[in-house]
């Protein structure tokens, strides 16, 4: 599904956080959202997700206003991972992931096989049905983020809105948890912190302060230059021998 | 998941059960069979013969007296489950918002103070200071702002005790200045709770005020999970998180509010049942909901016979024995629940 944000813009107390943001991302497409600590890469998610309004501008899912859409009706489309989501509940992986089916249970649709199937198919794609009798607060960090990943996956959303999912994860699994979301097909725009991670997405957003100041495929956005300006280092680019991929690699800027 | 109605066969025999012995057990023993054959006679028109006095005690007395407890402490236990839910507080309970001060405010503005001239009775006295406090604790906190996040439950608590010193604070200077030691020892009585008073017209406001508290409850079971990380994440779950909270903690508040003004604030079941409930059945609410409403009852029930037989002669506050069996019962789950999971 397609969503849309036009000129959407949050302030708090007279400061503006996020300004005139302007950017589509296609039915499908993988968009990577990069940029400092601080520019307003969260707080733009959470205005996209439909978890906060937006002070200015507009957002559409398939061109349908988000705020003529029931919070439900929202929740059946646009599943959403925080960047800190924590609980002192005693619940079990299991229970954390079943959550991800509240959109779609009601009196008329009671908890049935099709949900026990989804949050089942869910925890054994990112890897943790072993885990599924546990106990939430004996997971380590990087096994709280794939929960909650499955509780998106669960939510069976055709947007997916990602807050840097792949931060506490090892290698293998920051690997595995974005390959997998490639492979879903799904409307995805992931906030990420590694520009190299980045360059696997189909497009990229450079967030600084506030403002939205690139977009385009990695190859067109992702520049020394454009990098520089945002982050303060300098890059080179490396081609991989094996297979032609671009590699950055960062130095201090002096 | 989804064990909900398996309560719906449990809850009834138990609460039957409870409700038998709440009315056989007393200063006067009297046999259950009696007491049945009293209900069969009321309920079903039976004819059974029955000693005039005995039914007399049973009906009037006892059976009214603790059905009202069961109203209470399951109204109190649902309160507190819900409010530690959506504040994510687990010192939260139904008194937190400023109801039992504000109670305690109108009983003695009443009581003490002499307002309304006679004609307005303790209960709704009570029951309007207990509006009141909310209702300022609640225009508090949405002036003091903050949304529907982690900060927003904060601002909730801090206006909940603003809230509460203020009217415990009105409380004293009424007492203070007016009352005398009879009336102060009568109010100290009633603050800790007292169910000597109660007859069949006030169970009519706690029965349908329990249900209430109970349906709203229930149709909230999917709601209250998905406050299990937050509020933010229960709106990404589709939940209308603010009107959800203002249903739930206005419907609960209502409902202690009544609560109170019928047998004062008995404290310790809507704090700690809920927990004790999580150690016991989880924390998913589906099953939280229906143990809490039952426990609670129960709990009173019996906290309201050992109040009554413990010293001969003489009715303690329940609040007393809530407390005396609650903060041990509650210790050994704690400690119990560490080693458990
Ligand atoms: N409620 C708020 N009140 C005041 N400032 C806020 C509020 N929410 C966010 N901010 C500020 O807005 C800016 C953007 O925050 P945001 O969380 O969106 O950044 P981010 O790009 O996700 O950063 P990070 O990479 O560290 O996660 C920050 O400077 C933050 O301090
Ligand atoms: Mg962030």
């Amino acid at each position: 599904m397609k969503i849309a944000a036009e000129g959407v813009g949050w302030q708090v107390g007279g400061t503006t956080i996020v300004d005139g943001v302007t950017f589509d991302v296609s039915p499908g497409e993988m968009f990577g959202l990069v940029g400092p600590n601080g520019s307003g890469k969260s707080t733009l998610l959470k205005m996209l997700a439909g978890i906060r309004p937006p002070s200015a501008g507009r957002i559409a899912l398939a061109d349908a206003p988000l705020e003529t859409l029931s919070r439900r009706r929202i929740a059946q489309t646009v599943a959403f991972v925080e960047q800190f989501a924590d609980t002192v509940d005693r619940i079990t992986v299991r229970d954390a992931v079943e959550l991800g089916r509240t959109p779609w249970l009601s009196a008329l649709a009671p908890w049935s096989a099709r949900d026990e199937a989804a949050v089942s198919d869910a925890l054994a794609s990112v890897d943790m049905t072993r885990f599924a009798a546990r106990s939430w607060h004996t997971l380590s960090g990087g096994e709280r983020q794939r929960v909650h990943i499955a509780r998106a996956l669960a939510q069976h959303p055709a947007i997916l809105v990602l807050d840097e999912p792949t931060n506490h994860l090892d290698i293998h699994h920051q690997l595995s948890i974005l390959t997998l979301i490639r492979r879903l097909r799904v409307t995805t725009i992931v906030a990420l912190h590694d520009l190299n991670q980045a360059m696997n997405c189909d497009r990229v957003g450079i967030m600084d302060q506030g403002r939205l100041v690139a977009v385009g495929t990695p190859h067109e956005v992702l520049t020394a230059d454009r990098i520089e300006a945002t982050f303060a280092i300098r890059t080179t680019i490396c081609i991989d021998p094996s297979d032609g991929t671009r590699l950055l690699r960062f130095h201090n800027a002096t | 998941m989804n064990k909900a109605w398996h309560w719906g066969w449990i809850a009834p025999p138990v609460l039957l059960v409870a409700l038998v012995a709440g009315a056989s057990i007393g200063e006067t023993a009297i046999p259950a069979q009696t007491v049945l054959s009293v209900l069969a006679n009321k309920l079903f028109g039976t004819a059974i013969p029955v000693d005039r006095i005995d039914a007399g005690i049973i009906w009037n007395y006892r059976l009214s007296r603790a059905l009202i407890a069961a109203c209470c402490g399951a109204g109190l236990a649902l309160s507190g489950v819900v409010l530690q839910a959506l504040l994510r507080n687990a010192l939260a309970d139904p008194y937190l918002l400023g109801i039992s001060a504000g109670a305690s405010t109108g009983a003695v503005a009443v009581t003490v103070a002499g307002l309304g001239g006679g004609l307005v009775s303790l209960s709704a006295g009570a029951f309007v200071g207990a509006c009141a406090a909310f209702v300022l604790v609640v225009a508090l906190a949405q002036a003091a702002g903050g949304g529907t996040g982690a900060r927003a439950a904060g601002v909730i608590i801090l206006a909940g005790i603003a809230g509460s010193q203020l009217f415990n604070a009105l409380t004293a200077f009424v007492i203070a200045k007016s009352a005398n030691a009879e009336q102060a020892r009568g109010i100290m009585f009633w603050l800790l709770g007292n169910l000597s008073g109660v007859r069949w017209p006030d169970a009519w406001l706690a029965v349908p005020a329990a249900v209430l508290a109970l349906t709203v409850c229930v149709l909230h079971i999917r709601a209250l999970d998905a406050f299990t990380f937050g509020s933010d994440s229960a709106a990404s779950l589709g939940i209308a998180v603010r009107r959800c909270q203002a249903v739930l903690i206005g419907v609960t508040a209502l409902v202690t509010a009544v609560m109170v003004s019928l047998v004062g604030s008995i404290g310790f079941v809507g704090l700690v049942i809920p927990h004790a409930m999580r150690f016991l059945v989880g924390v998913r609410h589906g099953r939280l909901i229906p143990a809490s409403a039952l426990a609670g009852a129960v709990f009173l029930i019996a906290s309201d016979i050992i109040s009554r037989i413990v010293i001969p002669g003489q009715v303690l506050p329940i609040g007393v024995i809530t407390a005396l069996i609650g903060a041990p019962a509650f210790a050994l789950i704690l400690v119990r629940g560490r080693s458990g999971r």
